[in-house]
C-alpha cells in the first residue's frame, strides 16, 4: 500500500461499500415495515367487514351467513381466511376457504384487544369482540383473519432486486467518479515528480510553474536544496582550481632551487622550510574554506548557548595556563540558522584569537534582536584601527594572504559571508580588540 | 619521561620519536590504535601523543577507553583537519591540548613540555626550588645561577623527581619513567646515577635536593619558589 492512490482509492471504496450497504439493509427493513403494516390495516378491515356482515337470530345471538361479500372467503385456499372463536375456545366459525386448514394457536382475547402475528406462512390478525344479546348479557368471541404470506414475500423479492441494482449501480458511478477525483487531485504530485525526471536527465535546473499550495513548501525547499548542492559544487571547483593555482607557484619555485648547484645546502634548508609553510597555509586555508557547508535552509537552528559553552570549555582546557576571566552574556534561546559544524568554526577561530591575545580577560555577548549578533572581546594589545580593514576584508586568496595573521580568522570571515552576515572591529572596553558578528535574519 | 606516540604513518612516527628521544624523552611506539591502547593500558606513561586519524581504532575512541580505565596522564592530539568540531570533540573525550599538522617540532615540544609541567602543578617553564632552577625547556639546571651540566639520564631523573616534588617516588617507579621498556630493573645504575647526580648539584652536601628513604624510594625536597 505505498501509493496514495491506491491508500486513498482503498479507503474511499471500503467507506462507499459500507454506507450502501448500511443504505440498503435500512431501506429493505423500513420497506418490510411498511408493507406489514399496510397488511394489518387490510386485515382488521376484513375483520370490520365480517362484523358489518354478521346478523342477529330470533334469540340476539351473532349469526355469521355462508356466503360473503369478499369472494376469497368462497374458494378454499383461495390465501384469505377467517375464523371466529367462541369464549371457550371453541370454533363458533370458519370461512369456507378455510375449510381443511389447520387452525393456528387459537387464542381467546378479551374484547378489544388486538394482535398481528406471523405463524408459519400466514399473517394473523386477531381481534377480541364483545356481542351483547337481547338479554342483555354479553358475549366474548375472538376474530382470527389469516392471509397467505406468498404475496408479501413476492412484493419483497421485486423490490429486493430493484434495491440493489440501484444501489450497485450507485456503487459502480461513484466509484467511477471518484477514481477521476484522484487522477485530478494527485496530478500535481505527477507533474512534480515528472520535473524532477527532468532535472535529473538535465532537462532542467529547478522546479518551475505553478504548483498546488500544499506543495509549495516542498518545491521551494527541494528548489534551494538542488541550489545549495549546485553552489557547493561550484565552491569545491574554485577552490580546486584555486588551490592547484596557488600551489604551483611555490613548487615551481623549490623545483628551481633543487637544480641550482649554487644554492647550498644549508641555504636549501631554510628555502625549503620557508616554502612549506606557504604550502602549508595555502592547503589549510583552501580546504577549510571548501569545507563550509553554508546550509541555511533545512536546518534545524543551532542553540548558540550550547556551542559557545563547549568552545569555552575547549578553549579554557587548552589556554588553562593563562587563567582566563571569562564573562558570558548569552541571549537565552538565541539560534543560529544554519549548520553547527560551520557555526562552530566560525566562533571557535574567533574566541581562540581572543584567548589567545587577550591577557586575563575575555567576554562573549550574544544579543538576539533583530537577527543574532555575537560579541567576542579581549584585554590584549588589540589591532590599531589603521589595520583594522585589512582584518575586515574579504575574499582574498590564500597566497596573497598575510601568514601572520592566522588563517583562522580568514576561514570565519569567508563563513560569515557565505551566510550573508557582517564582520565588525572596534575597541572593547577591556581594552583589546573587539570583534562583531551580526546575521540579520528574517 | 615516558612517552607513548601514537601515529599510523611510519616515517613521521619514526621522525618524531628519533627526535623526541634526543631530547630526553622515552619514547613508546605505535602503529595503530590497538597496539596505541594496548601499550597506554601497560606501561607507566607519563604523557601520550595520539594521532586522530588511524586505520583501526580512532583516536577518540582510544583517548575515551583511556580515561574510562582511569589514566589521567596528559594526551596532545594530532590531527590533519583541525575543525573545532574535532578539538573541541577531542578535548571532550579527555584529551588536553591538539596541534594541527603539520607542526614544527618545536612547537610540539613546548605543548609536551607545558602539559607536563601543568599536571605537576607548575605554570611557567622554569621550577624553582630555590637556590636550584630547572629550565625545562632548555634542559638546564642552575644552583645559585651556576649552570650545572648533567648527562641526559641524570637530567631526566632530576626532572621527574623535581615535578613530584614532595612525594616519594619508588626506585621501580623512577625507573621505569626514566628508561625504555627493556631496562634490567635489577641493576645499582640508579643508585650510582643519583649519588653522581647529588655530587654535582650539591658538592657541599648543604642543600640536600634529594633524600633516600630506605627500602622505599627516594624524595625531592626543596620547596617550590616564585610562580607555581
Amino acid at each position: 500500500m505505498n501509493s496514495i492512490h491506491a491508500r486513498l482509492l482503498v479507503a474511499a471504496t471500503l467507506v462507499l461499500a459500507g454506507f450502501l450497504l448500511a443504505a440498503g439493509v435500512a431501506l429493505e427493513q423500513g420497506f418490510r415495515a411498511g408493507l406489514e403494516d399496510a397488511l394489518k390495516d387490510k386485515l382488521q378491515s376484513v375483520i370490520y367487514g365480517l362484523l358489518a356482515a354478521a346478523d342477529v337470530d330470533e334469540k340476539g345471538r351473532m349469526v355469521l351467513p355462508d356466503t360473503l361479500a369478499e369472494p376469497r372467503f368462497a374458494s378454499p385456499d383461495s390465501g384469505l381466511y377467517a375464523w371466529v372463536l367462541t369464549e371457550q375456545g371453541k370454533l363458533f366459525w370458519r370461512s369456507p376457504s378455510s375449510l381443511g386448514k389447520a387452525l393456528p394457536d387459537t387464542v381467546v382475547m378479551a374484547p378489544g384487544e388486538v394482535s398481528f402475528s406471523r405463524s408459519g406462512d400466514l399473517f394473523v390478525f386477531t381481534q377480541g369482540i364483545g356481542w351483547e344479546d337481547d338479554k342483555g348479557n354479553t358475549r366474548r368471541y375472538t376474530y382470527q383473519v389469516a392471509e397467505d404470506g406468498a404475496a408479501f414475500e413476492e412484493q419483497m423479492r421485486v423490490f429486493r432486486v430493484s434495491l440493489w441494482s440501484w444501489l450497485v449501480g450507485m456503487a459502480l458511478v461513484l466509484l467511477l467518479i471518484q477514481g477521476l477525483i484522484l487522477r485530478w487531485g494527485l496530478r500535481p504530485l505527477r507533474a512534480v515528480e515528472r520535473d524532477l525526471e527532468d532535472i535529473r536527465e538535465g532537462l532542467r535546473s529547478r522546479l518551475e510553474g505553478r504548483y498546488p499550495r500544499e506543495l509549495q513548501g516542498l518545491v521551494s525547499s527541494l528548489n534551494s536544496l538542488m541550489e545549495h548542492s549546485l553552489a557547493v559544487q561550484e565552491r569545491y571547483r574554485t577552490s580546486l582550481d584555486d588551490l592547484a593555482h596557488s600551489l604551483k607557484t611555490p613548487m615551481a619555485y623549490l623545483k628551481t632551487v633543487i637544480q641550482d648547484p649554487a644554492v647550498s645546502c644549508e641555504q636549501l634548508r631554510g628555502i625549503a622550510d620557508e616554502q612549506l609553510q606557504r604550502l602549508d597555509h595555502i592547503v589549510q586555508h583552501q580546504l577549510r574554506r571548501a569545507a563550509v557547508s553554508a546550509r541555511s535552509t533545512l536546518v534545524a537552528p543551532v542553540a548558540v548557548a550550547p556551542v559557545i559553552d563547549r568552545l569555552l570549555t575547549t578553549l579554557e582546557k587548552i589556554y588553562a595556563e593563562k587563567h582566563m576571566q571569562v564573562e558570558r552574556q548569552l541571549a537565552p534561546g538565541a539560534t543560529f540558522r544554519g549548520d553547527e559544524s560551520d557555526f562552530m568554526e566560525m566562533l571557535g577561530n574567533l574566541m581562540e584569537n581572543a584567548f589567545k591575545y587577550g591577557s586575563s580577560q575575555v567576554r562573549v555577548t550574544v544579543e538576539d534582536r533583530d537577527g543574532l549578533r555575537l560579541t567576542i572581546e579581549d584585554d590584549g594589545p588589540g589591532i590599531a584601527p589603521e589595520i583594522w580593514p585589512q582584518v575586515l576584508r574579504r575574499g582574498r586568496r590564500a597566497d596573497e594572504a598575510n601568514t601572520g595573521q592566522g588563517i583562522g580568522l580568514t576561514v570565519s570571515r569567508e563563513i560569515i559571508r557565505l551566510y550573508g552576515g557582517a564582520l565588525e572591529a572596534g575597541r572593547s572596553a577591556l581594552g583589546g580588540l573587539k570583534l562583531t558578528v551580526v546575521f540579520v535574519q528574517g | 619521561m615516558h612517552l607513548l606516540l601514537i601515529e599510523d604513518d611510519t616515517p613521521l612516527l619514526e621522525q618524531l620519536a628519533r627526535q623526541l628521544e634526543a631530547r630526553g624523552y622515552a619514547v613508546a611506539k605505535a602503529g595503530d590504535g590497538t597496539e596505541g591502547l594496548y601499550l597506554g593500558r601497560e606501561l607507566p606513561v607519563d604523557i601520550a601523543i595520539i594521532d586522530l586519524g588511524l586505520p583501526d581504532i580512532s583516536g577518540m575512541e582510544i583517548i575515551r577507553n583511556l580515561r574510562r580505565e582511569g589514566l589521567d596522564f596528559p594526551i596532545l592530539i594530532l590531527t590533519a583537519r583541525g575543525r573545532w568540531e574535532e578539538k573541541v570533540e577531542g578535548l571532550e573525550a579527555g584529551a588536553d591540548d591538539y596541534l594541527v599538522k603539520p607542526f614544527q617540532f618545536e612547537e610540539l615540544l613546548a605543548r609536551l613540555n607545558a602539559l607536563l609541567r601543568r599536571s605537576g602543578g607548575w605554570a611557567s617553564p622554569v621550577l624553582s626550588f630555590h637556590p636550584l632552577e630547572l629550565d625545562t625547556m632548555a634542559q638546564q639546571v642552575r644552583v645559585d645561577g651556576q649552570p650545572v651540566e648533567l648527562t641526559a639520564y641524570e637530567y631526566r631523573v632530576l626532572e621527574y623527581l623535581a615535578l613530584h616534588a614532595g612525594k616519594v617516588i619508588s626506585k621501580s617507579e623512577l625507573t621505569e619513567h626514566i628508561y625504555d621498556q627493556d631496562y634490567d630493573r635489577d641493576s645499582n645504575v640508579l643508585e650510582v646515577l643519583l649519588s653522581r647526580l647529588r655530587r654535582k648539584l650539591d658538592p657541599e652536601g648543604s642543600i640536600r635536593p634529594i633524600e633516600t628513604l630506605r627500602g622505599r624510594g627516594y624524595r625531592f625536597n626543596l620547596q617550590k619558589t616564585g610562580t607555581s
